[in-house]
């Protein structure tokens, strides 16, 4: 089940949608290695390592600024942006994460966002279907009878008690965030670090149904709110300044994570349907919950079973000449229409993305024709979707311009992968590769036969 | 139907579990919250040892009078699951302990 998490075929989706702030970030996603990985290829490849080692001292020196703009670090930033390292991504759960994220920040620092609350994500996005998130709701209204239709966060932890790894960590979590009893002195820290193991360690079957369970009365929405045990992770005597606790969480390369992936997978549109720029709704909820267990966290902030009020335990009181942009910061969680329609149609059991608001790329241009031609039979031409593979189109253009006159190609992987189930591509993401190698192979030669052919 | 009944009686014993609500445990906390309560259940014949015969003997010749003793092995927990949290109907969490059962063996 947490495979899918990884799909790693997900930028397709956000292929569709891509701002221009993440920009180029997203584009040839597969041709993406983790971090990890990519260091050890540049470690491998002697003019790599020693550029990424001279990167790395021009990063850490004192004098920053000054290294930067020397010319040898310049160089040594263009040879890392044009490695495997600059477009490397980490996965959530990953073995060595913190070592992937922290080569991903490391080369960021070089390469730095214009706006660093807008951060991108280094996550691979997560790419789980509504239906595959939805699994629960459909158990707990089919066949087992038991449950109780009124609160479907008592049917959540029912299905959780049930489960003995589900039952484990929440109990280990619940217990160590209740470790104070009614003084409520609890252990802040190890509170966090428990919900952190539910949350990574729990099938998110059995997790997000705790999390996103639909309300319709105040013990069910009191429940919801009380999930990740708020009194002990959440909220504290007093509340502290936000952006303090934004910069507070960016020395921690984890956190520093979790909240640029939030802002990224849940970044709002008004233009949008779903009211996601992603139209990815468990990509949203993913980022959603793996904030929890770090002080940026969001909760219910109210037991209303209509209000999806939820936000951060912090206030922008006390930012100085910094409020406006404090203020402007703090709505990106607490009035996140994407965030509320994601939890929103979780608990409604639907997916109210529209698939006609996908833009068509108006690089796709293939003429039917030639596309029957080129793509495998079994490859619907529904669906298509600007994928940049720009090397390849670029270097196709330019044969083009060289006189060949019929054959405008420029096939993005995506049209070539246009299955988006994530269970066939999982297991068939070797052969896909493949055969998207076979196809661009084949292309090429198309295109030099008929060079040859009609001068 | 006699020969089934009979079979079931005489199975073995072993873990078995059932889901009830944390106010049936009877343990005084008051919440519809479900958990999975697992027992002991079967019966113990086969580990029936020496020391069995020879109580039950020595009790028949009432050598033993007064004192509350077992001549039969007794199927009971030998270990106990993980601990159980829950929220309450007043909104607090609780966790209990060595409420359920996690191996049974005849002791």
């Amino acid at each position: 089940m947490h495979l899918m998490l990884y799909f790693p075929c997900s930028h397709l989706f956000l292929a569709l949608t891509t701002l221009p702030l993440f920009g180029s970030t997203y584009l040839s996603w597969s041709s993406q290695t983790d971090c990890v990985h990519a260091n050890e290829q540049c470690t491998a490849d002697p003019s790599c390592s020693s550029r990424y080692r001279t990167l790395r001292q021009c990063l850490g020196g004192r004098d920053r600024d000054v290294l930067l703009s020397s010319q040898e670090c310049k160089t040594a930033q263009e040879v890392v942006r044009d490695s495997a390292l600059h477009l490397c991504r980490c996965r959530r759960g990953m073995k060595k994460e913190l070592q992937c994220l922290q080569v991903y920040w490391g080369i960021r620092a070089g390469l730095a966002d214009a706006d660093e609350f807008y951060e991108a994500s280094p996550y691979e996005p997560a790419a789980l279907r509504l239906s595959d998130i939805f699994r629960l709701t459909s158990i707990s209204s089919g066949a087992e009878g038991v449950s109780s239709k009124q609160n479907a966060c008592l049917d959540a932890a029912k299905f959780c008690n049930v489960n003995d790894i589900c039952k484990k960590l929440r109990s280990a979590y619940i217990s160590t965030c209740t470790s104070g009893g009614a003084d409520r002195i609890c252990t802040r820290r190890k509170c966090h670090k428990a919900l952190r193991t539910f949350i990574e360690r729990v099938p998110l079957e059995l997790s997000y149904p705790l999390l996103f369970c639909p309300c319709r009365d105040k013990p069910c929405a009191e429940r919801r709110r009380q999930t990740a045990v708020p009194d002990c992770s959440f909220m504290r005597p007093e509340i502290p300044n936000c952006l303090e606790i934004w910069s507070g969480c960016r020395q921690d390369s984890v956190c520093r994570s979790r909240l640029a992936d939030f802002v990224t997978s849940c970044q709002s549109s008004p233009q949008s349907a779903s009211g996601c720029v992603q139209d990815n709704y468990p990509a949203c909820l993913t980022a959603y919950a793996w904030l929890i267990g770090f002080d940026v966290a969001l909760n219910f902030l109210n037991s209303d079973p209509h209000s999806l009020a939820v936000g951060p335990w912090c206030t922008c009181n006390g930012s100085g000449d910094e409020e406006a942009m404090c203020e402007r910061y703090l709505k990106t969680f607490t009035e996140n229409t994407c965030l509320r329609n994601a939890i929103y149609a979780y608990g409604n059991g639907t997916n109210i993305v529209p698939t006609q608001n996908v833009p068509k790329s108006p690089r796709t241009t293939i003429s039917t024709r030639t596309e029957r031609r080129l793509l495998p039979d079994n490859q619907s031409d529904s669906n298509t979707q600007y994928e940049g593979n720009s090397d390849i189109c670029s270097s196709l253009q330019d044969m083009k311009n060289a006189n060949l006159t019929d054959l405008t190609i420029c096939v993005s992987e995506a049209q070539l992968n246009t299955d988006f189930t994530p269970e066939l591509r999982t297991k068939d993401d070797q052969s896909g590769v493949s055969h998207l190698r076979a196809s661009i192979l084949y292309i090429i030669l198309v295109i030099i036969y008929s060079a040859a052919v009609f001068p | 139907a006699r020969m089934k009944r009979a079979r079931v009686h005489k199975q073995p014993c072993t873990v078995k579990e059932l889901e009830v609500s944390v106010s049936e445990l009877g343990l005084g906390y008051v919440s519809d919250e479900t958990v999975l309560f697992r027992y002991c259940s079967g019966t113990c014949d086969a580990a029936v040892r020496n020391y069995d015969f020879s109580l039950q003997s020595i009790r028949g010749k009432k050598k033993i009078k007064k004192e509350k003793v077992r001549a039969r092995p007794c199927c009971r927990p030998l270990s106990y699951d993980d601990d159980i949290s829950f929220l309450d109907s007043k909104n607090h969490y609780h966790t209990i302990k060595e409420v359920s059962a996690k191996d049974c063996g005849c002791v």
